[in-house]
Order: structure tokens, then C-alpha cells, then sequence
């Protein structure tokens, strides 16, 4: 075939490609279609909610949700920002990654900082949520957000976000949103502040004169208003029902005759009215609509790819000019979708016919979007497929692409559902889950879970287990897992080996700065700063933001341990500077770079910040297991506490500290930097009344801890914490054995004695 | 936890083209609705079937366990 030569040279172009490519049909504003019935009243409605954050248009599938949503925005000229949302948007990030793409088009950079946020692998999306919002209300022009089938998102974690962003939106942005169910966020909060606008089945359903509307006056059947009252009754005004009805009818030798048989029958309404409408259809025709319905989006290439045929365009013209129920996504012709009720009825034909195997069609399919480097609709398709080997081949393809757009989650979430046989044969894979479960703060067992299987791939395949792979795994070992100091400098030391015979380097910066920071811990300060200096001076260290960061971090943390300050400062501003650039601010690499400049700060006596950025560091160390990192960062508060005189605080964090060091098989200088910490506690003159030492809240515990100071109730607590309530009582139990206390307020008391609130992130 | 059989009632009498989409169910149309029963393993697979039913713009009126003593 012609061009076929540039069309594989573009293909692995794309496939070389470290960023995701996004599916363009995903953020595309749908075409209002000429067959669709303009919506006076219900156009209206939209426009009285314009002071509502939120407006939900809130009906089963075939009320016409999607066109009126199309229909409003094609009549007004505010800008609108499309997304229609999927399963895969269960991935917060990924959602946010389109929402804010679809900003950004509208107004060039209008997203591009929250973008950079999205893309730093687990990172926290509400603060890339606040970045984008902060950056709307800067730009001050009014604008829209459309959520189409918002109840596919079907994650608490995405839901959340979308909450966390409805209750923060600017006065000049509306989010209209299309749903099949109500969502799982705080509807009465947002109704009782006249925030939220409901357009739901009751305004939906067509009226009398909106079907005599579509059917006498646009299809110019001949119907009496009592056979358009016996239709609406039939149909309760669904309009699904009445579009399938039109069609139908309008090729009808007697339509009042069919009218009356129809409302005369028990069918089910669609079964009834589908199955006319797909009888009267020319064989060819329903054998396209059927084999194309599987595909949810598709464009004439992709029909041509998968039925093995040329003319799949003039089909698609040919039924968009005759069928309202063909959805053109674009101007061009380029992509469609069925409705979805209509699909449905056609997958049900095709699966009752058997004409086509939908496996085969859904492979064929994914080949085609693999081969069009759209990675995620690829695996989609795949896995619909049952095709479980592709899933994992593409997925090796595009590790790097999938880590560098932030998509983890979903990454782990594919992984997790392919057998465990396939993830050895493609070794990479687990080596990097290892990798996605530490940055995302998953429980050790899942850790050491994917440890073992990337341990099995690494025994049973080792020509093909690359020095990379060994790098990914024993750094995110040292970073996540190891509790042993001197096993760690091993580690460290194997993956600086491994990451140098890479020949890309991906990983050197990363694995020096893990050797670094062992060597730190282990006590020996000198070597640890020239392997931290080594790395931050490798030419491709600033394209390996997560290893940079936490080298610059660590010639902070050295240097100002001792005495050099000023340059402390300069490396640790340096860390800061270029993680806010890059979207790294809230990751675990920043950590040091937030402690060394506590420790700088301290001693130039600006103690009330130093106390901030001790904070901001231990925050970013807390992970679900012991590590020695977390201690060190609880002894740098505790430091930098005694320094200002909170003792009573500065005893608790150093009492943790202490209680973690006991735990830990090879502590290295821990205790010894606890010493200092306790000498200084001695000295001081005034240490107030010694609280007894407590058993450790659970990191879960702590979380509730921080929202039993504000005033939500326990249920509340649960829904911003994505807990049941159950779990919220368990852990509040828990709280008050350890602390000691019988009451919330109580509690909240001792808990700042203890200096256990202060420590936590402010629930806002 | 036991499979229990379940009766899922719908508006409007369906025709077999529907079998496909509640794979090993029992589908029974008359008088103007329709029966949908058969074992559901757990709760996951109960949702999972609702949210089939209105996929397929199917109107929910009941969804009744049966056999809960045995």
C-alpha cells in the first residue's frame, strides 16, 4: 500500500514518544446534529443556573443529556472545556490530565503548571486541582467545563477531586456535568449554598408539543395529537423512544395504524421500537452498524481496519445524513460515536446473530489504536478482548511514556489483573509496578508482593532481565522497604552498578542519590556528599527530576549539619525552585531538600520557618512502613523544636523517633543524632511537665486525629478520608485508648500536648 | 457466602434479544414486565447486573433475594 513506509516511520516516531499521547476524541465538543430538537425550555434552565458551580443534567441513558449539553454550548460563546469521561477515569489523574488539557487548548498555558504537577508520578492531584484553579481565577474570563457520562468515573478518589474542585471554582467557570446516577459527593451541601443546578427526567421528558415538534412538523409524519398523546404515554416521554420512533414512523405506510400497535403491545419500549427500526434497515447497513458497535469511538479508519473494507467514510456520511443516531464527535468526519442506547441495542443484535466474533473485533481494534500510538484505548480494547498478552506487551512498550504522564494508578491497575505467568515473561513489568506501588504509598505486603514476582522474573529470565530493571527495583527497595542502614548502602551501592550499565543512564542520577543518602544515614558524610555531587553534576541530571531533587536536597541536609549554611540554603532553594518548575513539590524526593533547609534555618535563628519546612519535610516522609528516613526527618523537627523552645513537643517527636530507632536492625547514625537531640533536651532550661510516652497512633489513626479538631462529624471524616464510618469509630477508639482519654475534645488536647497535631497536614 | 438467587423485575416485556446481556438468567416476559432470576454470586455481580439494566434503558421496579433461608 502507498505511504505505508511513512505511516511505520510516524508510527514508531509515536511509539519513541516519553509522553502520552492523548485521545483527541476524548475532549471533542460532539456536533450539534441537524436531526436533534432544539430544547427552548430546557436551553433556558441552563442559562437560570448560570451562578451555580455545578449543574447536573441527570437522567437514565436516552434523555438527551449529551445533546443538550451540545446544544447550549454551540449557542453561546463562552468558551467550553469537553471531556468525556470513561472507565479509565477511575485514574484521578488521568481525568485531571484531560479536564486540564481541554482548558489549556481554550487559552494557551491556561493549564500548562498543573500539567507539569499531573505528570510527577503520585503526585497528590488536588494540589494540581488547585493549581489549575488558581490559574482560571487569574484569567478571570468566563468559562465552561463539561463532564459527559460523569457516572462512568465510578472511583471515590476521582469523585473526590471533582468535589474537592466544585467547591473551590471560581466565580467565572461553571462545570455542567451529564450523569446517569447522582454522584457520590456533597449534592445537599452544594444545593443549600445555590450552587448546584439539577435538570433531571421531569424537565427531560418530551411534552406533547416537543414530539408533535420532532415528528409532524421536522419528520412530517402524519400523526393526530391523540396518537402524539398515545405516544408520549407510551413512552413516558422518553426521548430515546421517541427518536427511535421518528425513525421508524417515517418510513411507515400507515404510521397512525403503527402508533396504536405499538401502544398496544407489553414490549418493552426500546425492544419494541429498535427492533423495527433495525428490521427496516438495508442488511449491509445493520451488518456495519453491528460489526462498528462494539468500537464505543470510531473513525473510518479504524471501521476500515476492523471490517477489513475501504468505504467505511461514506457509510459514516451516509448514516449521519439519515440517522440521528450516529454522533458526529468532530467537524471533519473524522470521529463518531453511536448513541448509547443505540449501541447497545446493536451489540445485543450482533451478539444474538452471531454474524462477528466481538473478541476478534475488539482485538483487531486494539491493534489499530496500537499501531496509532493511543496507548490507553489500545489496552482497553485489548483487555476487552480477553487478549491478555497484548495488554501486557503494549504495556511494556509504554512503561516510560505512562510513568513520565503521571498515569501509575492505572499502570498498577492493569498489571495487577494480567497473570502472574505473563508479568515474567515481560520482566520489566514488575520491576516497575515495585517502582508504582512505592510512589504511590502503597502497604509493604504489596510491595514485597510484586518484590517477589519481579525477584521470580529476575531468577527465571535473566537474559532479559536488564541492569535497569535492577536498578528500579533495589532503589525503590532502599527508598520504600529497607529499615536496615547498612543493607541499604549495599543496595544502593548494587543499583549504582546496574543503572550505570544502562546504557540510557535512566536511572544513574536516581540510584547515586539512593547511594547518597544511605551513606547519610550510615554516617558517613563525606562520601555521601561527593556521590551526591556526582549526581547532581551528570549532564542529563536535570531531565531525572525525582534523582536530582533529592541529591540537591541531600548537599542541603550536609551542609548545613555542618556549618555552611549559606550554600545549605542555596542548594536547598535550588531543589525547591526546580520542583515547583517540574510538579515535584509534593513528592517524597523533596523531602531532604526541606529538611536540610529546617537545619539550615535553624541555625541562622529563623526558627518559626524552620520549624514549617521540618514540617513540610516529615510530611513527605510518612510512608506505611518503619524507615529510617521518617525517624530522621521526626529528629530534625524535634532539632529544630528544641531550638524554639517547644519542648514538650520536641520530647514527643523525639520520643517516636526513638521508638522507631529501637525497631530498626541497623540504625546507622540515627542514634546518635537522637542523642544530640536529647542532650539539647537536658540543657534546656525549662522542659515543662514530661508527658508519658505513648503507644504510636497508626498513620491511620494520625489521619483521623487531624478532622477529630475541626468540626465534622464522624461520618464526615469518613467521606473525606474515603472510610467507612465503622473504620472512622475504630480508629477514633484506638486514638482515645492511646492517648489515654475518654472524649473528642479531650483527646484534641492531649494530642496537642504530645505535639501530635502539629505535626499533621492542616485538613482545610 | 452462598450464591443466592435473585428476581429482578423490570418494566415492559423483553424479547429474546436481550438473553445475551443476562448471560445465564432465566428471562420471563408476561403482562407487561419482565422476570429476570437466577444465582448472583455477591454484591459486586448484583451491581454489576443493575447497572447492565440501565445501560439498556431498562426500568428497575424490584430486585427481591429468593431463597435466603436455605
Amino acid at each position: 500500500m502507498a505511504g505505508d513506509g511513512s505511516a511505520s516511520r510516524a508510527r514508531s516516531e509515536r511509539s519513541r514518544r516519553s509522553v502520552l499521547q492523548l485521545s483527541e476524541a476524548k475532549m471533542m465538543l460532539p456536533r450539534p446534529s441537524p436531526g436533534t430538537l432544539r430544547r427552548q425550555r430546557l436551553l433556558e434552565a441552563l442559562d437560570r443556573d448560570h451562578a451555580a458551580a455545578l449543574t447536573l443534567v441527570d437522567a437514565p441513558v436516552g434523555y438527551g443529556k449529551t445533546m443538550l449539553l451540545r446544544s447550549w454550548c454551540a449557542e453561546h460563546s463562552r468558551p467550553v472545556a469537553w471531556v468525556t469521561l470513561d472507565g479509565s477515569d477511575a485514574d484521578p489523574v488521568r481525568l485531571w490530565t484531560y479536564v486540564t488539557s481541554a482548558v489549556d487548548r481554550l487559552a494557551d498555558g491556561l493549564g500548562r503548571s498543573a500539567l507539569k504537577r499531573l505528570a510527577a508520578p503520585g503526585a497528590p492531584v488536588e494540589r494540581a486541582v488547585d493549581e489549575l484553579l488558581n490559574r482560571l481565577h487569574q484569567h478571570g474570563q468566563p468559562l465552561v467545563i463539561v463532564l459527559d457520562d460523569l457516572h462512568l468515573v465510578g472511583s471515590r478518589a476521582s469523585f473526590g477531586s471533582i468535589e474537592h474542585a466544585v467547591e473551590r471554582l471560581p466565580d467565572n467557570v461553571r462545570v455542567l456535568a451529564a450523569t446517569r446516577s447522582d454522584p457520590p459527593i456533597r449534592l445537599a451541601r452544594l444545593r443549600a449554598r445555590g450552587a448546584l443546578g439539577e435538570i433531571r427526567v421531569r424537565e427531560l421528558a418530551f411534552t406533547v408539543d416537543e414530539a408533535r415538534e420532532l415528528l409532524v412538523h421536522r419528520e412530517g409524519i402524519e400523526l393526530g395529537d391523540e396518537d402524539l398523546e398515545l405516544l408520549v404515554e407510551r413512552t413516558e416521554g422518553w426521548p430515546a423512544g421517541l427518536y427511535l420512533a421518528a425513525l421508524w414512523l417515517r418510513d411507515h405506510g400507515d404510521p397512525r395504524e403503527g402508533v396504536r400497535a405499538f401502544a398496544g403491545s407489553h414490549r418493552q419500549v426500546a425492544d419494541y421500537l429498535a427492533g423495527e427500526v433495525l428490521e427496516s434497515l438495508a442488511p449491509a447497513t445493520k451488518d456495519f452498524l453491528m460489526r462498528t458497535s462494539v468500537l464505543g469511538r470510531l473513525t473510518p479508519e479504524l471501521c476500515d481496519a476492523v471490517l477489513d473494507r475501504q468505504d467505511s467514510a461514506a457509510v459514516l456520511a451516509e448514516l449521519k445524513r439519515s440517522n440521528v443516531f450516529i454522533v458526529a464527535l468532530d467537524g471533519r468526519g473524522e470521529w463518531y460515536r453511536y448513541h448509547h442506547l443505540f449501541g447497545e441495542m446493536l451489540r445485543l443484535e450482533l451478539a444474538e446473530t452471531r454474524v462477528a466474533d466481538a473478541a476478534e473485533l475488539h482485538r483487531r481494534a486494539a491493534v489499530w489504536y496500537r499501531g496509532q500510538g493511543l496507548v490507553e484505548d489500545a489496552i482497553e480494547h485489548a483487555a476487552t478482548a480477553g487478549d491478555d498478552a497484548m495488554v501486557a506487551d503494549v504495556l511494556a512498550e509504554h512503561t516510560v511514556a505512562l510513568f513520565q504522564s503521571g498515569r501509575v494508578q492505572l499502570f498498577l491497575t492493569w498489571l495487577k489483573r494480567l497473570p502472574q505467568e505473563l508479568l515474567i515473561e515481560h520482566p520489566s513489568l514488575p520491576a516497575f509496578a515495585v517502582l508504582a506501588a512505592g510512589q504511590l504509598g502503597r502497604p509493604a505486603v504489596e510491595l514485597q508482593q510484586l518484590l517477589s514476582v519481579a525477584e521470580r522474573a529476575r531468577r527465571e529470565r535473566p537474559a532479559s532481565w536488564a541492569p535497569l530493571f535492577e536498578a528500579v527495583v533495589l532503589v525503590t527497595r532502599v527508598a520504600f522497604l529497607e529499615s536496615d542502614v547498612g543493607a541499604a548502602v549495599e543496595y544502593a551501592r548494587r543499583a549504582v552498578s546496574a543503572a550505570q550499565a544502562d546504557p540510557a543512564q535512566t536511572f544513574t542520577v536516581a540510584a547515586l542519590a539512593s547511594l547518597a543518602n544511605a551513606l547519610f544515614f550510615a554516617g558517613d558524610l563525606v562520601q555521601a556528599r561527593s556521590v551526591a555531587l556526582e549526581a547532581v553534576e551528570r549532564p542529563e541530571a536535570a531531565a531525572r527530576p525525582g534523582g536530582y531533587v533529592a541529591a540537591l536536597g541531600l548537599l542541603a541536609a550536609i551542609d548545613a549539619e555542618e556549618g555552611r549554611t549559606a550554600t545549605a540554603m542555596t542548594w536547598a532553594r535550588q531543589a525547591i525552585g526546580y520542583a515547583q518548575e517540574t510538579g515535584q513539590a509534593d513528592l517524597w524526593p523533596m523531602a531532604m531538600a526541606h529538611l536540610g533547609l529546617a537545619a539550615a534555618m535553624a541555625r541562622t535563628g529563623d526558627l518559626a520557618e524552620a520549624e514549617r519546612e521540618a514540617e513540610r519535610g516529615e510530611r513527605l516522609r510518612r510512608t506505611p512502613q518503619l524507615t529510617a528516613a521518617h525517624a530522621h526527618a521526626l529528629l530534625v523537627r524535634a532539632e529544630v523544636r528544641a531550638a524554639r523552645s517547644l519542648l514538650t513537643r520536641a520530647a514527643s517527636d523525639l520520643d517516636r523517633a526513638t521508638a522507631m530507632i529501637s525497631e530498626l536492625p541497623d540504625p546507622g547514625r540515627l542514634p546518635t543524632l537522637a542523642a544530640r537531640v536529647q542532650s539539647m533536651l537536658v540543657l534546656a532550661p525549662d522542659r515543662g511537665p514530661q508527658p508519658a510516652p505513648i503507644e504510636e497512633p497508626s498513620p491511620g489513626e494520625l489521619a483521623v486525629l487531624a478532622y477529630l479538631a475541626t468540626d465534622l462529624s464522624q461520618r464526615e471524616i469518613g467521606a473525606r478520608l474515603y472510610l467507612s464510618v465503622n473504620t472512622v469509630k475504630s480508629h477514633t477508639r484506638e486514638l482515645y485508648r492511646k492517648l489515654g482519654v475518654h472524649s473528642r475534645s479531650e483527646a484534641i488536647k492531649r494530642a496537642e500536648t504530645l505535639g501530635l497535631l502539629g505535626s499533621l497536614e492542616s485538613p482545610g | 457466602m452462598d450464591r443466592v438467587s435473585y428476581r429482578i423485575v423490570v418494566e415492559g416485556e423483553m424479547g429474546p434479544r436481550y438473553a445475551s446481556a443476562f448471560d445465564g438468567m432465566d428471562i420471563r416476559a408476561a403482562d407487561g414486565e419482565t422476570e429476570i432470576t437466577g444465582p448472583i454470586a455477591d454484591q459486586s455481580q448484583l451491581h454489576g447486573l443493575i447497572g447492565r439494566i440501565a445501560d439498556l434503558g431498562l426500568t428497575l421496579r424490584s430486585v427481591t433475594p429468593l431463597n435466603t433461608d436455605t
